[in-house]
């Protein structure tokens, strides 16, 4: 087999950057969850701007508690919906060995003035390997390492959640190639270490500082007064440690961005993703794989969701 | 009927982007049965498609791998090509080369039971199962053990009992021994011999060094350059395959018939040959003196121990290398022939001693580009030194760290391996072909020193053959080689002198022949079946019959 | 002496009670279920007694019920960031906190910040009730936190994720595949590390970094090919047809939960006081998502090969953490103010005896829950692999 994908490799190599492999499928319905799902994260995380007064949450330890514990409720629908019908199996392996690489990378960079070691590599893959594999690597990466490590809190789910979100953001990315790409990408990885960090300062704010300084959020008051707060906060505890997650993805990016991508997409060639419908397609009158077998879903093709409505 | 029949089956790959087919198949009108409880082995050289029939066989081809199959495959009257993998793993088994890559979960047990968890058997026979497996493969006492803490022949063993507990019909090896060392291929083999005899599985089995398997087997398939094949009795094919082991080339070299699989059978028939004038025992001095062993001073250790916190690696070893030899050290797994090498090189760990290359300098003083320069190691996994994206790049990356003139690493390769595309990627090229690579890369400042760490892993014969005229050609350039492998063909061929090393100390060092062919556990096949005569190798053979 | 053979008698004589004499491993659900009921008193108080008693109760569950793998000993990394936790709303209460109280403590200069920084006045008086108040609000995350930490070291994530739902079955495999490679990936660093020397290359530092990750890079993902063919080769992703029906049947009752789920969650937050509708609606949204996760789980026939079982000593850990729970809420329905640290005026925190109870009979799982299986407990096979 080697022999046969050298060849195929050494051809598309020349023919510049391909497609998106779009490893994990999305079906409509898994967009329409992933939709839904992210607006109960968002409002997970935005609690303290719109929180009345005097509800059962308005409590800096029994709100995010329970948001944590009601997260991964939600989060599991999600990752069920995603993973309907089953994945291609290969896409199950290659989640776990990219998860085992994040995990392995985190703790590197832990300690660190935000030196965070994970996200390049999760940006990397969700650009290679599409949005919905973006989406669920950003989830596993997490749960993963956290696992591994023993680093399960209760601001896991928090974590999860806003790190899918940036897995499928880079999967997301428009169509480029060559520097402008790499441009593409570094911009994105800034952007979106800054963005995971203010996220995840939402997810802490209430949680680190209490409701008894001058920092804390007010339940009911404007949601202007609440933000100009939140921004003091970030600014005065963490904005250091985002700036340093920021310039690590853009640094690592740049440096060894080109040569993971072209590794990434080296590996997609050579596992022939998606290439198995194609011969299918490019020979109709020959019996090739999958045919002949209607009544059993096809996971290894892809848009699973037309082939079985 | 036959368990497994292939009926004008043709393979084309397509192209992974655009979907067009290549021009020439893989492999082409394959008409072949294999009978219920045979062992088949497998033979052919790299690249010629031999992969692919045992893909085949495990609807890999082409539901894992794309491509496009014409003909039938029916495997216990199912067609492969209307069954995905995972529908089959009740009557096929696969286990690659590399085991450890194939396990899902990390302890013996569960890596057993996951097949079966996958089927959704009930506990009760999946415990049965788990036990009957651990006894049939010898590895009860490993039961709770963490793969990656097992020695490769243990790896190997469960990666073929993970498959044996679905209870298949049908197992497919595709090179289940080509990364062990000698003990542990043998224990895979036993195992397998084992599961033919007791249980009358069906095996397919590829694999490069034919000596290994071919007394097992009940018949043979060769796959051909241009993708036909062949399927007969060993003996018809050994007649006048391609590829054959040692042992063959004897028998056509000394025209016996039918030609012989082991070392019994040619011993045997060797009574009936009249041999040359080897036989007489005043020869015997002239041939094993060999070729002369001194010359200047190329590295020298005194007193080299190597200590991992408890572990003693390299016991005082006191040796010296010349230029212009070719030193092959040999010795089980982890009796420190490794540690001895990085030791001398200067890039691993010593304890105490002394190392001094031919100029009198310590290479670990050196700093790193310039102690490459003065030794250098390729080391067991080579692949590690590759990181460019083209073989181009890694060339020109190393004239520049070698300061050598541009080129130099480029023309190494291509009077190496000819004809490798510039344009490859490291990661796509044969076993062979990247050895070639490192080698050229390694050696393009031109080091008076060369030490290659189990350089034959996964080679066939071709890339070994090669393998041994480049490391003669260094040689006789003026150059030290230092190798150190299992492989006592490979040995047999190259070395002008051996070292055998135990528990970190030489325990035995002298000219190839009189360390090679006196020992049991070191001696070539030809050795084998000529002793007491002194010939190791079939090109020997050859010479004395000439001459 | 014969008071301690007693006890050793009647604890025995309940564990065949229960009808588990062996060593094994209670199942992990259990133990997050227990811990998380844990966490849930301690977000329900800040009396720091009550505290200190649910540290102490961790503590002792964990000392006594934990395994030997390396997770175990996870417990004093969530006390050193519980510590952490209460050392930053210190500081966070001297700098910029809202001072208040009649005790004082000592006197800082006031510093005012401009209006874009929202006119925050860092310093001031510390009073010893302000100062309190912050260390009681720290241990109160702090135990929340060590309860979280106690699941970690009770409950082997591996086996955790073995009990993950059906239709998760694919998340599930992929992070197996991620423990049990990750380690594989630390050796080929150290082997490449090694290599990089060979060639004569001795750069450190992020361009160093490249000549490392990219050998492992493809190493890892070429492992991925193989381990996704010897994956589907041995039946991985099996799965029985579905009819298009059923499909309906389960996209309808997921995302008719999964709105459900939404309007409680936002009608929680928004109002004031225990919304009685919001909760039920929560509830129900993620009962009937449940049910399509059940649903579409049921097309993956696997089974499990030694399962944990869910028996009697699974609900008794499960139950004493409930109960624990369970009085902490009677305790706020009946005499509120024992569970907060009275700080105006200064005042002794009091002990409610009824959630004390509660925290007695969580300490339960220590004593009748079977011992876990560790090398020293399981069945010899071999003495060299003991």
């Amino acid at each position: 087999m080697a022999e046969v994908s050298t060849m195929a490799g050494r051809r598309a190599s020349r023919r510049g950057a391909p497609a998106p492999a779009r490893l994990v499928p999305v079906s409509a319905r898994a967009t329409v969850s992933i939709l839904l799902v992210s607006a109960v994260g968002a409002a997970s995380f935005l609690w303290p701007l719109f929180i009345a007064p005097g509800s059962t949450l308005d409590d800096v330890a029994t709100a995010p508690l329970i948001l944590a514990a009601l997260l991964p409720l939600f989060l599991v629908v999600v990752l069920a919906e995603i993973s309907r019908g089953g994945f291609d199996v290969k896409a199950i392996a290659m989640l776990g060995v990219l998860t085992a690489v994040g995990a392995v990378l985190r703790p590197l960079g832990a300690g660190t003035a935000g030196l965070e070691t994970v996200f390049f590599l999760l940006i990397l893959a969700g650009r290679v390997y599409g949005p919905g594999f973006g989406f669920v690597l950003g989830a596993t990466t997490l749960l993963g390492s956290a696992l591994l490590t023993g680093g399960v809190g209760p601001w896991l789910p928090f974590q999860i959640m806003a790190s899918a979100w940036v897995g499928l953001g880079a999967g997301l990315l428009p169509r480029a190639r060559g520097k402008v790409e790499v441009a593409l990408l570094v911009a994105y990885g800034v952007l979106a270490g800054v963005l995971y960090g203010i996220t995840m300062n939402f997810s802490f704010w209430p949680f680190i500082v209490g409701l008894d300084n001058q920092l804390s959020y007010i339940a009911g008051a404007p949601v202007l007064e609440n933000l100009h707060r939140f921004v003091v906060y970030t600014v005065t505890t963490s904005l250091g440690w985002d700036i340093g997650r920021a310039l690590t993805n853009g640094v690592a990016i740049v440096l060894i961005g080109p040569a993971v991508l072209s590794a990434l997409r080296r590996i997609a060639r050579r596992a022939a993703f998606g290439q198995v419908s194609a011969a299918d397609r490019a020979s109709p009158n020959h019996a090739a794989a999958g045919r002949g077998a209607p009544d059993r879903p096809a996971p290894d093709r892809t848009g699973d969701h037309d082939y079985r409505q | 009927m036959s368990l497994v029949e292939l009926r004008d089956v043709t393979v084309t790959y397509g192209d992974a982007i655009s979907g067009e087919l290549a021009a020439t198949p893989t492999l082409r009108d394959v008409n072949l049965g294999i009978e219920e409880g045979e062992l088949v082995l497998v033979i052919g050289p790299t690249g010629s498609g031999k992969s692919t029939l045992l893909g085949l066989l495990g609807a890999q081809v082409p539901h894992f791998t794309g491509g496009q199959v014409d003909g039938t495959v029916l495997v216990d009257g199912r067609d492969l090509r209307e069954h995905r993998p995972r529908d089959l793993s009740d009557i096929v088994g696969v286990v690659g080369q590399n085991p450890l890559a194939g396990f899902v979960t990390d302890t013996v047990e569960e890596e057993l039971a996951y097949a079966m968890e996958q089927m959704g058997l009930p506990p009760a026979v999946m415990r049965k199962r788990v036990e009957e497996t651990l006894d049939l493969l010898g590895i009860a006492e490993l039961r709770h053990a963490n793969l990656r803490d097992l020695s490769g022949g243990q790896q190997q063993r469960v990666a073929i009992g993970s498959v044996l507990t679905a209870h298949p019909r049908l197992l497919v090896l595709d090179e289940p021994t080509s990364a062990l060392d000698p003990t542990g291929a043998e224990d895979v083999l036993a195992a397998i011999s084992r599961l033919v005899h007791d249980l009358g599985v069906t095996v397919v089995v590829a694999e490069h060094r034919i000596e290994r398997v071919i007394h097992l087997a009940d018949s043979i398939i060769e796959v051909t350059g241009d993708g036909t094949v062949r399927h007969d009795d060993p003996a018809r094919i050994m007649a006048d395959a391609a590829i054959a082991p040692p042992i063959v080339h004897l028998s056509r070299l000394l025209g016996l018939d039918p030609v012989p699989l082991s070392i019994r059978d040619a011993r045997r028939a060797m009574r009936r040959v009249p041999l040359p004038a080897h036989a007489s025992v005043a020869d015997r001095g002239a041939v094993l003196a060999g070729p002369s062993v001194t010359g200047p001073r190329a590295i020298e250790a005194k007193g080299l121990i190597v200590r991992y916190g408890e572990v003693t690696a390299v016991s005082d070893v006191s040796v010296r290398f010349e230029a212009g030899t070719v030193s092959v050290i040999m010795g089980r797994n982890g009796s420190g022939k490794s540690s001895l090498l990085w030791a001398l090189q200067g890039s691993g760990v010593r304890t105490s001693g002394d190392v001094r290359t031919g100029d009198g300098t310590d290479p670990a003083d050196l700093p790193p580009p310039e102690r490459r320069r003065a030794v250098t190691l390729v080391p067991q996994s080579a692949g590690d030194l590759l990181y460019l994206e083209t073989v181009d790049q890694e060339c020109a990356q190393s004239d520049e760290e070698s300061g050598a003139a541009p080129g130099t690493c480029a023309a190494l390769l291509e009077q190496m391996v000819p004809g490798i595309d510039p344009q490859t990627h490291p990661r796509d090229l044969s076993e062979g072909q990247r050895l070639a690579l490192v080698l050229a890369v390694q050696l393009t400042g031109e080091p008076p020193v060369v030490m290659l760490d189990e350089p034959t892993r996964g080679l066939d014969y071709a890339a070994k053959d090669s393998l041994r005229a480049e490391v003669r050609r260094m040689a006789a350039a003026g150059q030290c080689v230092i190798i150190s492998t299992h492989d006592v063909e490979f040995a047999a061929g190259v070395a002008d002198r051996v070292l055998v090393m135990a528990e970190g100390e030489i325990v035995a060092d002298g000219p190839r022949h009189e360390i090679l062919v006196s020992s049991p556990a070191f001696a070539p096949q030809v050795g084998k079946i000529l002793a007491p005569a002194p010939w190791l190798t079939v090109d020997e053979v050859r010479e004395a019959l000439d001459g | 002496m014969a008071g301690v053979a007693a006890t050793h008698r009647n604890l025995s004589a309940l564990h065949r009670a229960l009808g588990e004499t062996l060593p094994r491993a209670v199942h992990p659900g259990a133990w997050w279920g227990w811990a998380l009921s844990l966490a849930v008193v301690a977000s329900l108080t800040t009396n720091p007694l009550i505290h200190l008693l649910l540290i102490a109760v961790l503590t002792l569950v964990v000392t006594a019920r934990r395994g030997d793998s390396p997770f175990a000993r996870a417990l004093r990394y969530y006390v050193f960031l519980g510590v952490f936790v209460i050392a930053v709303r210190v500081v966070l209460h001297v700098l910029v906190g809202l001072k208040f109280g009649s005790v004082e403590l000592i006197r800082l200069p006031t510093i005012d910040l401009p209006s874009w920084a929202a006119g925050i006045v860092l310093g001031g008086t510390i009073y010893l009730e302000g100062l309190l108040r912050a260390v009681a609000e720290g241990l109160r995350l702090a135990t929340i936190i060590i309860c979280v930490g106690a699941a970690n070291a009770l409950a082997n994530p591996k086996r955790l994720l073995r009990a993950f739902p059906a239709a998760l079955h694919d998340i599930g495999t992929a992070l197996v595949v991620a423990v049990s490679v990750a380690p594989q990936l630390a050796e080929s660093v150290v082997r490449v590390m090694r290599a990089r020397r060979l060639r004569g290359d001795h750069r450190t530092g992020l361009r160093g970094l490249k000549h490392i990750a990219i050998p492992v890079l493809h190493d890892t993902l070429e492992r991925s090919i193989h381990l996704a063919a010897s994956m589907d080769s041995r039946g991985y992703g099996r799965r029985d047809a579905s009819d298009p029906r059923s499909e309906r049947v389960t996209t309808a009752l997921t995302f008719a939960g999964l709105i459900l789920a939404m309007l409680g969650l936002y009608g929680v937050f928004v109002t004031v006081g225990f919304s009685l509708w919001s909760w039920p609606l929560l509830a129900a949204g993620l009962a009937l998502s449940y049910a399509g996760l059940r649903r579409a789980g049921r097309a993956v026939r696997r089974t499990a090969y030694r399962p944990d079982p869910w028996r009697a000593p699974e609900w008794l850990t499960l139950g004493c953490g409930l109960v624990a729970v369970a009085a902490i809420l009677l305790t706020r329905r009946l005499s509120p103010e024992g569970l907060i640290l009275p700080l105006e005026p200064l005042g002794w925190p009091a002990l409610p005896l009824l959630t004390l109870a509660g925290l007695l009979v969580a300490t339960v799982p220590a004593f009748l829950t079977p011992e876990p299986r560790t090398s020293r407990t399981a069945p010899r096979t071999r003495e060299a692999f003991v």
